[in-house]
């Protein structure tokens, strides 16, 4: 494909460009399975060379995409790699390029410390928090350093290789009246400790807990508002209320039984995420996928973007007073999981792909429930744009409420509908197509003005998009294996000798029961889930389990920008916000 | 499940004109120990608080929608604040960091109150035996009902809120000093498991995975949508 041989010129060009930008620094490069050119930066000057990707270069790397670290302490394969005992990993994103480039900081040391950069990207600051709080790196200079995920009273760094990973390691939990009492204590706000500005002047201001339990945050989430009045001066978010410790369970379990924990990172897009995690798994054990497993694959997390918008729409309804939508919407939301339950056997986490493949083939009658949906959800559709988006009321509430600007977008790394309502016309499956998207005919919708009601349209839009590829599914469905015969697909598929000769019999114990061993190396992929960019930076010591796996997921980037959308507003207006916004808190704690 | 005289029970079905003056009485007069009237109007409406934690609370919140209608059962009228609520379902994973949280909304319920754990994550951890996990909500709280599942379909749910109806329409609650034993008194509990074990020996024929189970949305055997679904 020409897209993706432009890339290749463009990452030899950011190489080279860096090297003649700083020839003090000697770059040192690492190879990785995604081809994002990856450099290894000495600490002191990284601050220099990430402002240099961010403003001078020629079409810059506007978007701090994810920043996250890794524990090297116990890793056997790291050839060619400085010494480093934690490594601080920068991935940062230009859409003007189309490209992505990869920048590692080797630390040494049981305390670690270096330079914070949310100098040069506000969204570093969360980022950094989470860094601090899972590896225990010190961010010099961070305006608001402290716990992020885990409890205020929280001991040790839990994504350290020492830290226990298993709850029953760490004995059973009890919670008597005293220490109820310190975590209550420890939960209250003090404003000068969790980052509010200082009062000027005697001017009196409310201090307003909403949450962890609250109807409008969709889960356990919490916020605190200063008021002045009913206006919100300054808007705090506390999250880590729903922390499953998602990356550390990859190091846990085995590449193939890592699965059903992926549905459970976004838990309203099911197979999507699967989809996320086997793209980077399956580049990295170099497996390809036959073009029927492919398409069953983009009908499955198409059928879960509808889901999870159908969700969405009902309940940004509900969030404004619409009370009707999401009675609506979750009985569409049923017929669509009906299918999904006839063909997976499960409602929301199907587990139904599997490294390689699918589960197993279509049942038969599959067309006709897929052709079902196919027409029956248009009409209905038009007639929810009657119900909600012609709605003067859901204007009144959601037009010019909770903007942000395109810059700000690619400043704080929004992605999905959040960035395409402020007018980009970017969407991975078309940008950086995988599982043959590149086959499909569909329109990245778009909107303009960044506000509410243009992310909502930008769903909607979304949702037909969606139905348009599931139509072409149905049409051209390929015919062939629904696994590929790569020897480290697992489960292998069963049509040949498996479980009649000895040798097809061992292969298929040591793969469903060890796990199949990836080669070693680094993979991060793209791909376009229903809430914004999702990834999985999987880490390959050759073992059957994962060294490292990090989850970069989209409502982390969106819920820090809160504060940013609240300032100024009411509180009615931050529940829209909210509720247009489009998070799990799944998706942000992980 | 255990029949108790009915009275009240009549009463509420039996709104007939008409008849004897006999019939007349009986479906109008309600004679009833009040402890017993109590218990009943208690399993009658469970209202469940407005909670939930992950995954779980998408299927309870799916429980309450057109579909599935729990206010079959006298549960749909959900509080937002614990001291309406009379059933606290623990809808998803207990995190140790929210639970703290959760013990103080239970604490904020008024009595008597009862607790549904949904799901295997509150059931014992689940799948997530993880750092930031409490290996089950039963750690920190009495709970009355198990629903399993992960997440449980919304009909498990429905299961669980029948079990629980049942069980606190046998409840004694004495409404004033009585001799003999104090506190609340519960009728017998008996394991699912145990009660649907003959029925699910039954099962011999298991269907094969190219097959559907059943007919979803309404299509008939000739592969025609019927418009009006189900």
């Amino acid at each position: 494909m020409s897209n993706s041989s432009t890339i290749e010129v463009q990452n030899a060009d950011i190489t080279r460009e860096l090297s003649a930008g700083f020839p003090d620094i000697s770059f040192v490069p690492q190879a990785t399975v995604d081809d994002v050119p990856t450099l290894w930066v000495p600490e002191e000057r990284l601050k220099d060379v990430l402002r240099f990707l961010k403003e001078e270069t020629k079409a810059p790397y506007r978007t701090l995409y994810d920043l996250t670290a890794i524990d090297e302490r116990t890793r056997a394969h790291r050839e060619g790699q400085p010494d480093s005992d934690f490594t601080v990993v920068y991935h940062l994103l230009s859409y003007d390029r189309n490209s992505d480039v990869r920048l590692k900081v080797a630390l040494k040391g049981d305390e670690p410390s270096m330079p914070t950069v949310t100098g040069i990207w506000p969204n570093a600051n969360w980022y950094e928090r989470e860094v601090w709080d899972m590896f225990g790196v010190r961010f010099q200079g961070h305006p608001d350093h402290r716990r992020i995920l885990m409890p205020p009273t929280w001991e040790g760094h839990p994504l350290r290789k020492d830290h226990p990973a298993r709850g029953t390691e760490m004995g059973p939990y009890t919670l008597p009246p005293e220490k109820q009492d310190a975590e209550q204590e420890a939960l209250k706000v003090h404003p000068e400790l969790w980052g509010f500005e200082r009062d000027e002047g005697d001017e009196d201001f409310l201090f307003l807990n909403l949450g962890p339990q609250h109807p409008g945050t969709h889960g356990p989430f919490r916020i605190i508002l200063k008021l002045r009045g009913e206006e919100i001066v300054q808007a705090v978010p506390d999250i880590g209320y729903h922390h499953r410790g998602q990356e550390k369970m990859a190091e846990r379990q085995s590449w193939h039984t890592y699965l059903p924990y992926t549905d459970r990172v976004d838990y309203l897009s099911g197979v999507a995420n699967e989809l996320s995690y086997l793209m980077s798994l399956e580049r990295l054990a170099g497996i390809q996928v036959p073009p029927r497993a492919q398409v069953i694959r983009v009908m499955m997390t198409e059928l879960f973007r509808l889901s999870s918008h159908l969700v969405w729409y009902g309940t940004f309804g509900g969030d404004i007073g619409q009370l009707s939508p999401v009675f609506y919407m979750f009985t569409d939301r049923e017929r669509i999981l009906e299918i999904v339950e006839a063909i997976c056997g499960a409602r929301m986490h199907p587990v139904w792909f599997r490294i390689g493949g699918v589960a197993q083939d279509l049942p038969d009658g599959w067309d006709r429930m897929i052709r079902f949906i196919v027409d029956y959800l248009p009409p209905r559709l038009d007639e929810y744009d009657r119900m909600v988006m012609g709605n003067a009321i859901v204007k009144a509430r959601t037009v010019g409420v909770g903007q942000f600007s395109l810059g700000e977008a690619m400043e704080w790394g929004a992605s999905g509908p959040n960035i395409r309502a402020c007018g980009l016309e970017w969407d991975f499956r078309k940008k950086r197509p995988y599982s043959g998207y590149e086959q499909f005919e569909f329109d990245i919708p778009t909107a303009v003005g960044g506000d509410c009601y243009a992310r909502a349209q930008v769903h909607v839009e979304e949702m037909r998009q969606s139905i348009r590829i599931i139509k072409q599914c149905l049409d051209n469905m390929p015919s062939g294996d629904y696994t590929s015969r790569h020897r480290l697909a697992t489960p292998p598929i069963k049509d040949t000798n498996t479980m009649h000769d000895i040798e097809t019999l061992i292969h298929h114990f040591l793969n469903v029961s060890y796990g199949p061993p990836v080669p070693p190396g680094e993979c991060q992929l793209i791909t376009e889930g229903s809430k914004g960019a999702y990834s999985y930076y999987c880490v390959s010591d050759g073992n059957t389990m994962s060294y490292r796996t990090r989850l970069r997921t989209p409502s982390f980037a969106h819920l820090q920008m809160l504060p940013l959308l609240s300032k100024g507003i009411l509180i009615s207006d931050l529940l829209a916000i909210l509720g247009a916004i489009d998070f799990v808190l799944s998706d942000v704690d992980r | 499940m255990r029949q108790r005289p009915d009275y009240p029970r009549q009463a509420a079905s039996g709104l007939q004109l008409g008849g004897s003056l006999e019939e007349q009485v009986r479906q109008n007069v309600v004679l009833a120990r009040l402890q017993d009237l109590l218990a009943w109007g208690r399993k009658n409406s469970m209202w469940p608080f407005n909670f939930g934690l992950s995954c779980c609370y998408v299927e309870m919140a799916t429980a309450l929608t057109s579909k599935w209608d729990i206010a079959r059962f006298g549960a749909e009228v959900i509080r937002a604040t614990p001291r309406e609520a009379d059933v606290l379902v623990v809808a998803g994973t207990v995190f140790k960091k929210m639970a703290p949280i959760v013990q103080r909304l239970y604490d904020q319920m008024m009595e008597p109150r009862w607790v549904i754990s949904m799901g295997s994550c509150a059931n014992s951890g689940g799948m997530f035996d993880i750092y930031s996990v409490v290996q089950g909500v039963d750690k920190f709280l009495p709970v009355d009902v198990y629903v399993q599942g992960c997440p449980p379909r919304p009909d498990s749910l429905m299961e669980g809120i029948l079990l629980l109806r049942d069980m606190v329409g046998d409840e004694k609650r004495p409404l004033t000093w009585v001799v003999g034993p104090q506190g609340v008194l519960r009728g017998p509990v008996q394991s699912q498991r145990d009660l649907k074990t003959p029925e699910r020996m039954r099962t011999t024929l298991l269907r094969p995975t190219n097959e559907i189970s059943y007919a979803p949305l309404g299509i008939n055997g000739n592969g025609e949508a019927q418009t009006t679904g189900r």
